[in-house]
């Protein structure tokens, strides 16, 4: 028989995953068995949970490791005809994203300061992919004024089970601010109650209903003349914590002073509610040729304006006494 | 020469038979010890050149503007911090209108000691990690013209799909502007102009659409049509005789009329 070795190797895998299945089970049992004996036999209510979701953290790294080594699988993953419902394509997923890409947007949010300037704190657990039209753009990627004119589409991809409702947010933290001299900051695009699952991934901005979704709609991203360019950051935040699932009133959204599009301030929205930034992607504006005609088209007013650098001061000067010199 | 030493090896012998002043009248008369240091040149080192004025050129809490030179140092005793910036030499000089700040930060470096510069007298560095960065324009606002592309739509850019308008969030989109045409070149193409976003940027027509631009200019090339062959080719080849000779008369002449005005 040819591919002998590999018949005989795989007779191994078979058996351990046979092995693994077992466990599985036996697993279930006991987690069902914990779950009925009464918290103070176990120490208290705190130590109950924590026994149980350490049981429950064994069981997916079963569930896991039942898996991985099937030659099968990993064909499948490889082809893209992963079923994301599934536990082991997640995980190989979530392995193949950490790999490069979030290293490579990990970098990114480095390198232009999101961190400090928007979150005090960021990391990342689901991939986003951006793009406008059929262009793909990559972390930190400068954009034409042009091609970011229609909202973008978004493709997010998460590893943990379940639905979930997320907000998406599109925050530019590089607005001139002429009187402060200094930076301030606007909201580009704002949706709440989006649904998304791992199955379910795309989330193109312009689908999305006005009415059950739509915060702010789109703006088109724009930069002033001569001015340092624009961070355009986009943001998927899982509404969650307290209350996981549950949504947000987008009518008191939309009514509340602070939820204005200048100014709004992504650190405050996180603050306020129960919600977790768990994906972003961020790309870059600066003024083209284009920018004239997209902020016209978009309505927005008080562009017509350059930015030339200031006159650098000079240190002020003591004057001597005029006698010594004379 | 090497001094006789009583004690080599080679002259030990026993004291009763050899006493030490019978070795004596051996020894020479004059001895001189070299020097085991020399007393001039390199080894005694040159001179102290001139100071060369390293140091803080500005105390802590001292206003600055950009381009104030705030430390010289040889080699990096200090590193450029908040709002500062290290020169060719080392040199550590301000960014910022600011005042002078000396710290340490250990979560970026632990043993570095940085020098920066702080918008307002009385904050402190280095700043909370989490913390939102200071930021500074540092840029005026003058009016300009809007440019000319403001009041004409242009195409579309961005996708490929349908030219309906698209419900955008509230926003309303164009379908691309195509050139007005008249119903005779309207007749005459039947496919209009496919602009679009190529690579690079480049608003253009697709290559594929280039190379059809005949086609759909209804251009018409005559038949190709085989009459006698050998016929046409011997007529080729007469022209090419023809030809050359008349080139090879041409240069003739020229070389002729070159070598009468030598004579």
């Amino acid at each position: 028989m040819p591919y002998q070795c590999f018949q005989e190797a795989r007779a191994v895998l078979a058996e351990d995953r046979s092995r693994k299945l077992l466990e599985i089970a036996e697993m279930r049992k006991r987690i069902a068995f914990w779950q009925n004996v009464p918290a103070s036999d176990l120490g208290g209510e705190y130590a109950k949970k924590g026994k149980l979701v350490r049981m429950q953290r064994y069981l997916e790294q079963l569930k896991i490791l039942a898996d991985v080594n099937d030659p099968v699988i990993k064909k499948r993953f490889e082809d893209g005809m992963g079923d994301m419902d599934r536990p082991i394509y997640r995980y190989l997923a979530d392995r193949k994203w950490r790999e490069y890409k979030r290293k490579l947007l990990m970098q990114r949010i480095s390198q232009m300061h999101i961190v400090p300037d928007m979150l005090p704190h960021l990391d990342p657990i689901a991939e986003v992919s951006l793009g406008f039209g059929r262009r793909n753009v990559q972390p930190g990627e400068f954009v034409d004024s042009r091609v970011s004119e229609i909202p973008a589409r978004l493709n997010v991809r998460v590893f943990d089970k379940g639905e979930r409702l997320v907000s998406i947010a599109v925050v530019d933290q590089d607005v001139p601010d002429e009187e402060r001299d200094s930076f301030g900051s606007r909201c580009h695009f704002l949706a709440v109650n989006v649904p998304l699952s791992p199955t379910n991934t795309s989330i193109p901005l312009f689908k999305l209903k006005k009415e059950e979704h739509i915060v702010h709609p789109w703006l088109p991203p724009y930069a002033e003349k001569g001015a340092p360019y624009h961070r355009l950051a986009v943001f998927v935040i899982q509404q969650d914590g307290a209350w996981k699932g549950a949504s947000l009133d987008i009518k008191a959204l939309r009514e509340s002073s602070r939820n204005k599009r200048d100014g709004w301030k992504i650190r405050r929205f996180v603050d306020k509610k129960p919600l977790k930034p768990i994906g972003m992607h961020l790309f870059r504006s600066k003024w083209d040729e284009g920018t004239d005609g997209v902020v016209t088209r978009a309505g927005v007013k008080g562009m017509n304006i350059e930015f030339t650098r200031k006159k650098p001061e000079k240190l002020p000067y003591k004057k001597k006494d005029g006698a010594r010199y004379r | 020469m090497r001094p006789l030493c009583l004690r080599s090896p080679r002259l030990t012998l026993p004291s009763h038979t050899c006493p030490l002043f019978q070795w004596l009248p051996l020894l020479p008369l004059y001895h001189s010890r070299p020097a085991s240091h020399a007393s001039q040149g390199r080894a005694n080192k040159a001179a102290q050149g001139p100071g060369k004025r390293l140091g803080a050129k500005k105390g802590a809490s001292e206003l600055v503007v950009p381009g104030n030179i705030i430390f010289r140092q040889r080699g990096t005793h200090w590193f450029p911090g908040e709002n500062c910036d290290m020169g060719r030499d080392h040199t550590i000089f301000a960014k910022e209108k600011g005042y002078v700040c000396f710290y340490k930060d250990p979560e970026t470096h632990p043993k570095r000691k940085y020098i920066g510069v702080v918008f307002e007298r009385g904050m402190k560095l280095p700043v909370p990690r989490n913390k939102p960065r200071n930021r500074r324009l540092g840029l005026v606002g003058r009016e300009r013209e809007m440019g000319t592309l403001a009041t004409i739509t242009p195409p579309r850019v961005t996708s490929g799909e349908g030219n309906e308008a698209l419900e955008v969030g509230g926003m309303t989109e164009q379908g691309g502007t195509l050139r007005q045409q008249d119903k005779r070149t309207r007749a005459k193409m039947p496919e209009l102009k496919q602009m679009g976003i190529r690579p690079g940027y480049q608003y253009r027509e697709s290559n594929r659409h280039i190379g059809r631009v005949a086609e759909r200019a209804q251009v018409k090339v005559g038949e190709f049509k085989k009459r006698g062959r050998f016929q046409a080719w011997r007529k080729l080849n007469a022209r090419r005789a023809k030809r050359t000779e008349k080139r090879a008369s041409r240069s003739r002449k020229k070389k002729g009329s070159k070598n009468k005005s030598k004579n």
